[in-house]
């Protein structure tokens, strides 16, 4: 066994360096991405790259706390870029969630409305007009 | 006095009365909705020149599909209308679990932007202005706007899609909530608007761009699609932004790696030659250029990557790297 890898060794080796050499030198070094460029455009990219994974991490607890189902928390998540998914993870609670409703407006905030709605400054009951 | 007026049976005064605690009340009232608007009451600045640019005074996209909103559900109502105009089939009931935050009882704009990208189409946020959103409908846009529909103290934050103006009648028509091309006033529609930021954004098939945004706003969107379509996906936006502004090299750097990843070599060498010829200063179009070249061209690769060195920044170190190995590999050949 042990002579038999003291003969194999340096073959292998030597077909690893041989192959190697004429592999395609763009392979062996990556090309700049756009995006990596366009993040290099402004600083501190390193700390923003750790930022990020983080603030994945962190919105991907947000939704399963918000409610969202598990199967769906992975793809939602991986469709965020990188910029959403720091919004997202820095602000959730804070982000206007589109909903509509005009239910549950208290009487006085009702009045109100009512009357912005007739001067046309608001746009909550379809009746004013 | 209250005993004086009550024993008049014409009643004269107290109808004056009336009629002056009316306008008071009024006045009364306008106020207080000014303090809570804040100032948003103005209409929309609509500057004539800007105008003129339009190509038709009258718009109306008739094919835009409706689809009422259930509950609180006017972010997948909108996203479904916004994909099936964008010529991507959608449902309502499919986009829910995509989109919808149950807690929140809403959706959120990130993740808005994020689903247009998960069924194959590009959002684009469009500068919050009233010109740019009657250029995109001029251009034949939907255009998914956020509104605030009640008042900052007491928000109600929702969807719609614009489908259309009227600048003789200023009018605006919108798919929202339960209501089919409604008409609202261009005054109404921007004050909501207005409290909601004036976000909206075009979702686009990649190919087709939207006509409010310059060649600079248009690689980050793009961009971000790329990395979750992948590369043969964002192709064609590369193509149609660089043939809208042929000479601006990021463009054109970005279309370099689109080909590049798609495994078109040749014509991912053209373009970051195409690149640095307008910038010469784009050091990472350098950089990716002597990569692609090392092969092939080693003597034009040395000159790309040491051009890339040149530039003081965050690919210099990089570039160096690249001609160490282009030197390393040079004497590998000579002594094999």
């Amino acid at each position: 066994m042990q002579r038999l890898a003291r003969f194999l060794s340096p073959l292998l080796i030597a077909s690893l360096i041989l192959g190697s050499i004429p592999a395609a030198f763009a392979s062996s070094v990556p090309l700049v991405g756009t995006a990596d460029a366009l993040q290099a455009a402004s600083a501190s990219q390193h700390r923003d790259q750790i930022r990020q994974v983080l603030a994945r991490d962190d919105v991907q607890r947000q939704l399963l706390a918000q409610g969202v189902s598990p199967a769906e928390v992975n793809a939602r998540v991986a469709a965020l870029s990188d910029a959403e998914a720091r919004q997202m993870a820095e602000q959730l609670d804070n982000l206007p969630a589109g909903a509509s409703s005009a239910l549950g407006v208290l009487f006085a905030v009702f009045i109100i409305l009512l009357i912005t709605d007739i001067l046309g400054l608001t746009d909550v009951f379809p009746f004013t007009r | 006095m209250p005993l004086e007026s009550r024993g008049r049976p014409n009643g004269r005064p107290l109808s004056k009365n009336a009629r002056l605690a009316g306008v008071f009340l009024r006045l009364g009232l306008t106020l207080l909705a000014l303090v809570l608007l804040g100032g948003c009451a103005s209409g929309p600045v609509l500057e004539p020149q800007r105008l003129a640019s339009l190509s038709t005074r009258q718009q109306q996209l008739t094919e835009v599909p409706f689809y009422a909103q259930r509950d609180y559900q006017c972010g997948p109502a909108t996203l479904a209308m916004m994909l099936e105009a964008s010529g991507q089939p959608a449902s309502v009931d499919a986009l829910i679990p995509q989109v919808f935050l149950p807690d929140r009882e809403g959706s959120v704009q990130p993740e808005m932007l994020s689903t247009v990208r998960r069924h194959g189409r590009i959002p684009f946020v469009i500068p919050g202005d009233f010109h740019a959103l009657l250029a995109e409908l001029d251009a034949g846009h939907p255009v998914a706007v956020m509104q605030n529909l009640a008042l900052p103290a007491f928000p109600m934050w929702h969807y719609a899609v614009a489908i259309g103006y009227d600048l003789p009648a200023r009018q605006l028509t919108l798919h929202s909530g339960t209501r089919r091309a409604q008409q609202t006033a261009f005054e109404r529609f921007d004050a909501t608007w207005a409290r909601a930021d004036r976000w909206a954004f075009v979702a686009l098939p990649p190919g087709q761009l939207p006509a409010s945004l310059a060649a600079d706003g248009l690689l980050q969107p793009i961009s971000d699609f790329e990395r979750t379509a992948g590369s043969r996906q964002a192709l064609p936006a590369w193509q149609a932004a660089v043939e809208r502004y042929p000479d601006h090299a990021m463009l054109r750097f970005a279309l370099g790696n689109a080909f590049y990843a798609s495994d078109d070599r040749s014509n991912a060498t053209q373009a970051f030659r195409e690149a640095v010829a307008r910038d010469p200063g784009l050091a990472e179009a350098w950089l990716n250029l002597g990569l692609l070249l090392a092969e092939r061209a080693p003597d034009e690769a040395q000159e790309a990557l040491e051009k890339a060195a040149s530039v003081d920044g965050p690919w210099r170190q990089q570039a160096r790297q690249a001609i160490k190995m282009l030197e390393i590999r040079a004497l590998d050949i000579e002594t094999r």
